[in-house]
C-alpha cells in the first residue's frame, strides 16, 4: 500500500460513510505499475500465447493466400496423415531411440561425475575442475557440430589421422548411419555433463558433514562413503531431475539433428522435429504447414502425458515428486 | 586406513583433471590449427602446438566479404547487445511489477506466463504467427521472441520478492511513483540478478540457431552460427566454400580457415566466461530451488 492511500483509507466522507475506493479508481492509482507490466505483458501475448492459437492450422487445410480465418477445416485429416506416413515407424523408432540413449548417458553421467568431483580434496583442483568442466556448455550447437566435423573429417581430421597411423582406413563417419546416434549422444554429454553436475554438487554441499564423520568412525572406506552417504542424500535431487528429464525425453535437440544430418544418414538421424521442419520450411514445393503442425501438437500431447506419468509413478516410489 | 586415501585421492584428482582436459582440448585444437600453416593442418600434423604460426587465416576470413564471417560477427554482436540490453530491462520491468502485492490481476498474468512456458506452440504455428507480425526476414527475431524467458522470470521475481518491502514505503514517503523507485531504490540493489539475466540471454543469443536458420534467409542478416553452418557443414550442399590459396608465403585451406572462423564464434564467449561461474551457478540454482 502506498503512503498516500493508507491516508485517505482513514478519511471518513461527509455522509459518514466510509469512502469506498472504486475499482476503476484503484486501478488509477497503479496505473504506473501497470505501465512497467505491459511491455512484457505484450510479449508475451504476441509471441507465446498468439501462436497457440496458429495451432487450429493443424485441423485446417492452412493456405497462406487464405490464411487462418479462411482456410478449409479438415478435422483430424493431418493426424491421419502422419499416422500413414511411409516415414512414420522409422521417424518414431529414431525419436524413440535417440532419446532412450539420451537418456541413458547424459543423465548418470553429471550425476556419476559430481559424486567423484565431491570426492576431492584440494579446493583448487575441484574449482579448476568444475570450472572448465562447462564450458561446452556455453558453446553454440553450431559450433560444437563444426568441430566435430573438422575432427572427424577424413581430409585432416584428427581422428582419422590417428586411426590411419594404427593402419585403419578413414572413416566418413558424418556419412555414415550406424554413428549418428553415439556421435549425437556423445556431443549431447560432452555439452551438458558439467552443466549437470552444477545441480547434483549444490546439493551434496548441504549434506550433514556429521554423516561422513560417523562413517570414517564406523571404518567406511572412500567407495562406501560415495555410495552409502552421499549417494543416498542426493536422492531426492536426482529423482527431480529424472522427472524433468523424462518430460524432454521427446524434445530432441533439434539444432543438433539438424546441423549433424544429411540425407545419407535419414535411416537413423531422422526424426519427427527434423521431419516437421523439412516439411514446413524446407521441402522444395509447397510448405505442408497444417501437417507440420499436426505432428507438433501430437508430440507435445505425448511429452505432457510422459511427465504426468512420471511425476505419478515417482510420487508412488519414492515420496518426491515436481507437483 | 589413512595410508589409503592418498592414492584414491590422487587417482580421482588425476583423471578429473584429465577428463575435462580432454574436453576443452578441441577447441584448443581449433586455435593451434587456425594459426597453423594449411599444408600442416591438412596433412593433420597440428595435435598442441601451431606449425608456420601466423595469422593470415584470420585476415583473410575477415577481409572477405564473400564468405560472411565478418558480416556474420557483426550481426551476432549486434543481436546480443541490443537483445541482451531489451531483455534485461523487459524481464525486469515485468518481474518488478508481478511481484507486487497491491497490481491486481497478477496472479492471472502470472499463470499465463506459466501455462505458455508448459505448452509451447511448437515451431510452424509460432512460423504462422511471426510472419503475420512480419518478422521474417528481420532482425527483430533475433530480439523480440525471446525477450522474456519465464524461467528468468520466475527467478527474478522470486528475488525481487525476498527485498524488503521497507525500501519502498519510505521512498513512496518522499513523494517517488513507481517508476522512480524500480529504478533509483530496487535496480542497484538487484545487479546480481540482473547480471544473470543478462549472461543467460546473451549466451542463449549468441548461440541461437534455428530461428535465424528459418526466419533469417537474407545472407545480410545471418549471425555467425548460420555462416559456419554454410561454410564448413552445408559446404558441400551449395553452401559457400572456401578455396585454395597462398597469402604471404602461408597456405590457406579449407582446414585452417575453418578452424579460424570456428574460434572465432568462440571468442566472445571466452570473454564473457569468467563471469559465468558466479551469475550462472547462482541463477540456475535459484531457479532449480524456486520453479
Amino acid at each position: 500500500m502506498s503512503a498516500q492511500s493508507r491516508a485517505t483509507s482513514v478519511v471518513r466522507m461527509k455522509d459518514g460513510s466510509r469512502p469506498r475506493k472504486s475499482w476503476l479508481k484503484q486501478i488509477w492509482g497503479l496505473k504506473i505499475l501497470y505501465l512497467i507490466l505491459l511491455p512484457g505483458l505484450i510479449q508475451m501475448l504476441l509471441f507465446k500465447l498468439l501462436p497457440l492459437f496458429g495451432l487450429v492450422i493443424a485441423f485446417q487445410d492452412y493456405s497462406v493466400f487464405n490464411g487462418i480465418l479462411h482456410s478449409d477445416w479438415v478435422g483430424f485429416k493431418n493426424f491421419a496423415a502422419f499416422l500413414h506416413d511411409d516415414y512414420f515407424w522409422r521417424l518414431v523408432r529414431n525419436t524413440l531411440l535417440l532419446a532412450l540413449f539420451n537418456l541413458l548417458f547424459v543423465f548418470p553421467i553429471p550425476v556419476i561425475f559430481a559424486l567423484f568431483l565431491n570426492e576431492i580434496r584440494v579446493r583448487a583442483v575441484k574449482r579448476f575442475v568444475q570450472t572448465l568442466s562447462f564450458f561446452p556448455y556455453f558453446i553454440s550447437s553450431a559450433v560444437m557440430v563444426s568441430i566435430l566435423y573438422r575432427l572427424l573429417s577424413p581430409q585432416g581430421g584428427l581422428v582419422n589421422e590417428v586411426l590411419n597411423s594404427f593402419g585403419i582406413q578413414s572413416v566418413f563417419f558424418m556419412a555414415d548411419p550406424n554413428w549418428f546416434r553415439p556421435l549425437y549422444v556423445a556431443l549431447n554429454v560432452w555439452q551438458l555433463f558439467g552443466y549437470n553436475a552444477i545441480i547434483y554438487l549444490a546439493a551434496m554441499t548441504s549434506i550433514d558433514p556429521n554423516l561422513y564423520e560417523a562413517a570414517e568412525m564406523d571404518g567406511a572406506s572412500r567407495w562406501q562413503r560415495i555410495f552409502r552417504v552421499t549417494l543416498p542424500s542426493i536422492r531426492g535431487t536426482i529423482v527431480v531431475m529424472f522427472i524433468l528429464a523424462i518430460g524432454q525425453i521427446l524434445t530432441v535437440d533439434l539444432d543438433k539433428i539438424l546441423l549433424m544430418y544429411n540425407p545419407s544418414v535419414y535411416d537413423t538421424a531422422d526424426v519427427i522435429q527434423s521431419y516437421v521442419y523439412r516439411q514446413a520450411f524446407a521441402s522444395g514445393g509447397f510448405p505442408n504447414y497444417s501437417f507440420g503442425a499436426a505432428v507438433g501438437l501430437m508430440q507435445s500431447v505425448l511429452a505432457f502425458v510422459l511427465v504426468m506419468g512420471a511425476n505419478r509413478f515417482s510420487k508412488k516410489f519414492t515420496e518426491s515428486s515436481l507437483f | 586406513m589413512r595410508k589409503r586415501l592418498p592414492v584414491f585421492d590422487m587417482t580421482n584428482g588425476s583423471i578429473l583433471v584429465l577428463v575435462v582436459l580432454a574436453c576443452v582440448y578441441p577447441f584448443v585444437l581449433m586455435l593451434s590449427t587456425s594459426v597453423s600453416d594449411g599444408a600442416a593442418a591438412a596433412s593433420g600434423q597440428i595435435y598442441l602446438w601451431p606449425k608456420g604460426l601466423n595469422i593470415e587465416t584470420y585476415k583473410y576470413i575477415l577481409n572477405n566479404p564473400r564468405l560472411g564471417v565478418a558480416s556474420g560477427m557483426m550481426n551476432s554482436l549486434f543481436y546480443t547487445v541490443v537483445g541482451g540490453l531489451v531483455a534485461v530491462t523487459v524481464t525486469y520491468m515485468t518481474a518488478y511489477s508481478l511481484s507486487k502485492k497491491r497490481l491486481k490481476g497478477r496472479n492471472v498474468i502470472m499463470m499465463l506466463f506459466l501455462f505458455t512456458w508448459v505448452f509451447e506452440a511448437g515451431i510452424v504455428p509460432n512460423y504462422i504467427i511471426y510472419h503475420a507480425l512480419g518478422l521474417v526476414n528481420s532482425r527483430l527475431v533475433m530480439i523480440l521472441p525471446t525477450a522474456i524467458s519465464t524461467f528468468l522470470l520466475i527467478i527474478t521475481k522470486s528475488f525481487l520478492d525476498s527485498l524488503p518491502g521497507e525500501l519502498e514505503e519510505a521512498a513512496f514517503i518522499d513523494g517517488a511513483n513507481d517508476w522512480t523507485i524500480m529504478w533509483k531504490v530496487f535496480f542497484p540493489v538487484s545487479k546480481p540478478i540482473i547480471a544473470t539475466i543478462a549472461i543467460f540471454n546473451a549466451v542463449l543469443i549468441w548461440n541461437q540457431f534455428l530461428i535465424p536458420m528459418i526466419y533469417l534467409q537474407d545472407s545480410k542478416l545471418q549471425p555467425i552460427t548460420v555462416v559456419l553452418y554454410n561454410l564448413i557443414i552445408n559446404s558441400s550442399k551449395g553452401g559457400t566454400s572456401f578455396e585454395n590459396i597462398v597469402v604471404n608465403g602461408v597456405q590457406l585451406l579449407p582446414q585452417n580457415l575453418q578452424a579460424a572462423a570456428i574460434f572465432l564464434a568462440i571468442l566472445p564467449i571466452l570473454f564473457i566466461y569468467p563471469f559465468t561461474q558466479k551469475y550462472f551457478t547462482q541463477g540456475m540454482l535459484l531457479g532449480s530451488i524456486k520453479g
